[in-house]
């Protein structure tokens, strides 16, 4: 709770008769140290090195400016504390030197704490004071020349001893302030609960047999699966996209003409015989146009004997090009047998088999509602609207709805549905199933929200079950029959560089860097077959010119991505040196991108505390503008630059006009108006600040409502008043109305 | 939380709030390519997101400035800065504010308040700011106190205070080991050690020596840059340790020949900055460094030449240098005793004279060894017989001793 107004005076008067008599003697206590205390002497605290000296051990050598040598050990840092003024003034000089001990064990015991609030304020005690007559007294006190200054300390230091007297009202002001702590394992205040799946009951009935031999039939009773939740779209709407085989090719379906799918071009899907070119169409069906290269795709592989449709089977030259990867040796050898039919998929020991299912179920939650249900009441709440995973087509635009209107975790949900219904839900873990394009899809759309929602820990568990994103029957040559003379990877190279960045977010570092690394040798070794005529994956295959060329630059900006993640990574550890020359070897692959590079790298220098070598590296991004013709004044980067380089010499009042600067040259730049306006803080400016930023939010919420613009203005709002939960509440309706479910509450520093 | 409604409102509200730097916010790129499900969906989320850098949306370190979201730790020469904000919460203009900001140590107070003069008057939702800066000269625990006082409409006048505690930590560990070299140089180690928990870099690290000496600094690679030993990028990883070394050379007038140079003696101070996070500086310096000098004794006996390789079995020459560091005047007698390996030529016993104080002079001598490999010199002996003292010089030098001839196998 907040102050309301100051208007109960009275209640103060009874406890001031004491206190008031007590506060005296503190403050006599203060011109005692003041009197006693002398000028530092460098050497007065220094006690002789004679013994030492010409020893071969090293010696610890003091500090000067510390003048207390015993308390050299670390003492972990406490908090802002809020002092018990009359807990202070009733400690006899007696015991002043046990509570003293208290202090340093208790503050010993609570390290962790103590770090983390921004200005916690424990056992706030205020006191009223008259302060007329009595206070001009406070100078001829006796100053009590016998109670040494260090335990006058120990006094001012004893506050986290409850009082002892009658109940003092105590105010916890910022008892928000404790809660970053969690913010570090919980990043959005949700943590999903393994709920069992409502179509768990009915699972068996669809996961086909592992005994059936046509294992590669992929989800042949997939309509089970809409049975009883009887939603609008019939399930045919999704399951289409996954009938790849021949025997379950289906007309696209009526839905598909609907206005609001037809309306995007990147949902070519459901209408998929005009959709060329793109992976989730039917195979059989593919006129195989590929956009680009109009006459080059027609290639036929695999033209077998035996399978009616072999000499129609071609392969588009984008999917090569898209899918290729070097499988292990291993994988190679059993993926050929199953090629040249050697081995039959269904004798494939299971262990070598990627055997996915969902881990959890129902992330559904709107943490957004709920605040909006605890701070603004039942009825507010009501009027949030948000998109959950019943409320869109169960299907890819579904999906890709929910996506862009940032309904992550409806759209995970989703993505659990059309999985479940693919034979991968809940508990399936460890079944034998079936891989297509499309499951492999929304495994990658369903971890990356899991990522970008900052649930890593279910992401880790449900890759895990895909293990090196290796397996066998994660390749397309394992379903000869569903895909014919398709080969490469089904799991998409996002999929990968996803898999080897997730690790670096639970702290395991090494992992994401040993993953990355496997990654770019394949990259690089693809790079290589192509530059010595060679397909992608080794094979004596012709290209032409153009789909070399084209595969080149796919495969090259691939390694870039890759470089980044190793970059981004190595950042993230703290490792300067690597991380800069990566980030350094990027730029010959986007060189497009080195004056963000460049001024990059010079961040991070000034991270470090290195500004010299920083502004050598903004030297060169001013080159690199010059040499684009532009004048350097006129460029955003190098006057942000500019601006950081300001910053670090606590040039605060220039940084500003660098920012500000910035923003007569892009007035819509959100980065600059922030850290203006951070700049401002800085200043001693606090309410210029407040109203820049508050305008902001307000007058544009889609570029300001963000998590470090919020952060901010919430952390200015504590600042500024006792009133700042009535001003985050405002900012929470604002987010309300525009914000998914995957907004991160958290910044507005409510709860 | 229903304790507080008993309690004392008062119109003015304090709040106080540490100004560390503030940090780039770093975001987390997730990337698919055209062809993957959500097509350009993920690209545009990231470029529709404010803090990613357009044009490299996959670089995680952005622009934009977050601030500091907890207190974190204040270090030992490092700046405590604060924003003090004292807001009226009331609906009445209050009058004749005052704040001022203390800073209690364990040894003083300060005050760190930019102005003592009285506000006279605050309006409502108007507020007093301040931004409060100190040099953090003392370890341990450090109280920030805020007193403000005013006078209400009615002409009430209240005050009120609030603590803030903090602590201060150490942030760098410092060893030091010298070494005496044969000349009258001193060789200074010293190992700084980053105790804290982030990277440190170090923007400086010089020795400010004492009156007596010279110093150079043996800490950068003499090339057309004049590069660090520590290489191109010069910061400290937590609990990393770094070496320095200096050369201490004794000026003239405080050579220790001349025997001024004695016993304990000042040598100078490490001055030691540092910058963290976007600048964050910090400034210590040690302690005055001291060093005994080493004791020579009553008489001095140091090398003044000498071969380092000498042939097997053949004589060569080497000269003594012998001092007087009494203060009176000696009368010496040298006598050479041979080793297993060192074999004195000439006259053992022979007179070297009176020395006066402070005098030296230079003997030269023959030896040869028997021995190869390397041999140390010893068995030199002066005797004073004024006072029928005995001084004993053994292992002043070492010569390598090979064999000149080549064996008639090979």
């Amino acid at each position: 709770l907040l102050f309301v107004s100051g208007e109960t005076l009275d209640a103060a008067v009874p406890s001031q008769t004491d206190p008031t008599e007590d506060s005296f003697r503190e403050e006599s206590i203060d011109l005692d140290a003041e009197a006693f205390v002398s000028p530092q002497d460098d050497s007065s605290h220094f006690e002789s090195l004679i013994d030492k000296l010409n020893d071969q051990m090293m010696e610890s050598v003091m500090i000067s400016d510390s003048p207390n040598s015993e308390e050299e050990d670390v003492v972990p840092i406490d908090s802002l504390l809020e002092q018990n003024e009359e807990e202070e003034a009733k400690t006899p000089d007696g015991d002043t030197e046990e509570r003293n001990e208290d202090v340093s064990t208790a503050s010993a015991a609570e390290p962790e704490e103590a770090s983390e609030a921004l200005f916690k304020e424990e056992n706030e005690e205020e006191k009223i004071v008259q302060v007329d007559d009595k206070r001009e007294t406070v100078a001829p006190d006796d100053p009590k020349p016998e109670a040494p200054k260090t335990q006058d300390t120990a006094l001012e230091m004893d506050t986290d001893t409850p009082p002892k007297d009658e109940a003092v009202p105590v105010c916890t002001i910022f008892s928000q302030g404790v809660q970053p702590k969690a913010q570090a394992l919980i990043p959005d205040g949700f943590q999903p609960t393994l709920v069992k799946s409502p179509s768990f009951t009915i699972g068996n009935t669809e996961t086909p047999n592992k005994l059936v031999p046509q294992v590669c039939q992929p989800s042949p009773s997939l309509s089970k699966f809409f049975t009883d939740s009887s939603t609008v779209n019939p399930a045919s709407d999704f399951f289409d996209s996954f009938t790849t085989s021949t025997s379950f090719i289906s007309i696209s379906n009526p839905n598909a003409a609907s206005p609001k799918t037809a309306a995007p071009p990147e949902s070519p899907l459901l209408s998929a015989p005009t959709a060329a070119g793109t992976y989730f169409t039917p195979v059989a069906t593919k006129p195989q146009v590929s956009p680009v290269e109009p006459m080059s795709q027609l290639q036929a592989v695999f033209p077998s004997g035996d399978d009616p449709f072999g000499s129609a089977l071609i392969t588009s030259e984008l999917d090569k090009r898209y899918d290729a990867w070097l499988p292990s040796d291993d994988t190679r050898k059993v993926l050929i047998s199953v090629a040249t039919q050697q081995i039959s998929p269904v004798q494939i020991d299971r262990e070598q088999l990627a055997m996915p299912g969902l881990k959890f179920d129902n992330l559904q939650g709107d943490a957004v509602k709920d605040l909006m249900q605890r701070f603004l009441g039942d009825q507010a709440a009501m009027k949030r609207q948000v998109l959950s995973a019943s409320s869109v087509e169960q299907n890819f635009l579904g999906l890709k709805r929910l996506i862009s209107t940032k309904n992550w975790r409806a759209a995970v949900d989703l993505t659990g549905r059309l999985l479940t219904a693919h034979g991968q839900g809940y508990g399936k873990s460890g079944q034998p199933t079936n891989h297509t394009t499309d499951s492999l899809q929304l495994w990658f759309v369903r971890l990356s929200l899991l990522v970008k929602l900052n649930l890593f820990q279910n992401a880790e568990l449900e890759f895990e079950p895909f293990g090196n994103l290796d397996h066998p029957n994660l390749y397309y040559e394992y379903y000869p029959t569903v895909y014919p003379g398709r080969r490469g990877s089904m799991v998409p190279f996002s999929m990968r560089v996803l898999h080897a960045e997730l690790p670096q977010y639970l702290q395991k570092h090494q992992e994401t860097l040993d993953r990355l690394h496997r990654i770019k040798s394949v990259c690089q070794k693809i790079l290589s077959n192509l530059q010595e005529g060679l397909a992608e994956d080794g094979s004596m295959m012709n290209l032409t010119q153009d789909n070399r060329l084209a595969s080149i630059q796919l495969w090259r900006s691939r390694l870039s991505r890759v470089m980044y993640s190793m970059a981004n990574c190595l950042l993230m550890m703290k490792d300067y040196v690597l991380a800069v020359e990566t980030y350094h070897s990027i730029i010959e692959y986007e060189p497009e991108q080195s004056v963000q590079l460049l001024s990059g790298m010079g961040r991070i220098f000034l991270q470090i505390g290195d500004i010299r070598t920083a502004e050598k590296y903004f030297q060169d991004v001013e080159k690199a503008c010059q040499s684009k013709g532009e004048t350097p004044n006129e460029d955003t980067s190098v006057l942000m630059n500019r601006a950081f380089v300001y910053l670090s010499q606590n040039n605060y009042a220039d940084a500003h006009t660098c920012f500000s600067s910035v923003l007569k040259l892009d007035p819509k730049n959100p980065v600059a108006s922030n850290n203006a306006a951070v700049c401002l803080l800085y200043l001693g400016r606090l309410k210029e600040s407040l109203g820049q930023l508050e305008s902001l939010v307000h007058k544009d919420p889609a570029l300001y409502l963000h998590e470090s613009v919020l952060f901010n203005l919430t952390t200015m709002y504590e600042l500024e008043s006792s009133r700042s939960t009535q001003k985050k509440q405002a900012l929470l309706e604002a987010t309300a109305c525009r914000e998914g479910d995957s907004f991160n509450v958290q910044c507005l520093k409510l709860v | 939380m229903d304790v507080s409604q008993a309690k004392q409102e008062h119109l003015l509200a304090l709040k106080v709030m540490r100004l560390t730097k503030p940090t780039l916010f770093t975001n987390m790129p997730v990337t698919c390519e055209d062809r993957d499900l959500p097509g350009d969906l993920f690209v545009r989320l990231m470029k529709d997101d404010p803090s990613t850098v357009k044009g490299a949306e996959t670089l995680i370190l952005g622009e934009m400035l977050t601030l500091p979201q907890n207190f974190g730790n204040i270090f030992l020469g490092e700046t405590f800065s604060s924003y003090i904000n004292v807001h009226n919460d009331s609906n009445q203009v209050v009058k004749d504010i005052l704040v001022k900001a203390d800073l209690q140590t364990s040894s003083q107070r300060l005050n760190l308040s930019a102005s003592n003069s009285a506000v006279s008057e605050l309006k409502p939702e108007c507020c007093i700011d301040d931004v409060i800066h100190h040099e953090v000269k003392e370890i341990g625990t450090h109280i920030l106190v805020c007193a403000v006082s005013y006078t209400t409409q009615t002409g009430e006048k209240l005050y009120f205070r609030k603590f803030f505690k903090f602590q201060v930590l150490k942030p760098l560990d410092v060893k030091t080991k010298f070494y005496n070299a044969e000349t009258d140089e001193v060789f200074l180690e010293a190992q700084i050690q980053n105790i804290t928990t982030s990277p440190m870099f170090m923007e400086k690290v010089s020795l400010e020596p004492s009156m007596m000496y010279n110093v150079t600094e043996l800490n950068n690679v003499n090339n057309a840059e004049n590069s660090s030993t520590f290489g191109r990028m010069s910061y400290l990883q937590p609990l990393d340790t770094r070496q320095y070394l200096y050369c201490l050379k004794p000026k003239p007038e405080f050579a220790e020949k001349a025997g001024v140079i004695k016993g304990v003696t000042v040598i100078g101070k490490l001055d030691i900055v540092w910058k963290t996070n976007l600048g964050e500086r910090g400034r210590l310096q040690t302690s005055q460094l001291q060093r005994m000098a080493p004791g020579y004794g009553d008489v001095r006996l140091s090398l003044e030449l000498i071969p380092d390789t000498v042939s097997l079995e053949e004589p060569f020459d080497i000269t003594c240098k012998i001092t007087n560091c009494s203060e009176r005047t000696m009368d010496l007698v040298l006598e050479m005793c041979n080793t297993r390996s060192v074999h004195w030529c000439g006259v053992s016993g022979r007179q070297l004279g009176k020395l006066s104080p402070s005098a030296s002079l230079s003997i030269p001598l023959k030896l040869l060894s028997s021995v190869q490999g390397l041999q140390s010199i010893s068995g030199l002996r002066l005797t004073d017989t004024f006072l029928k003292r005995t001084y004993e010089y053994d292992d002043i030098a070492q010569v390598c001793v090979v064999c000149p001839y080549t064996s008639p196998e090979s």
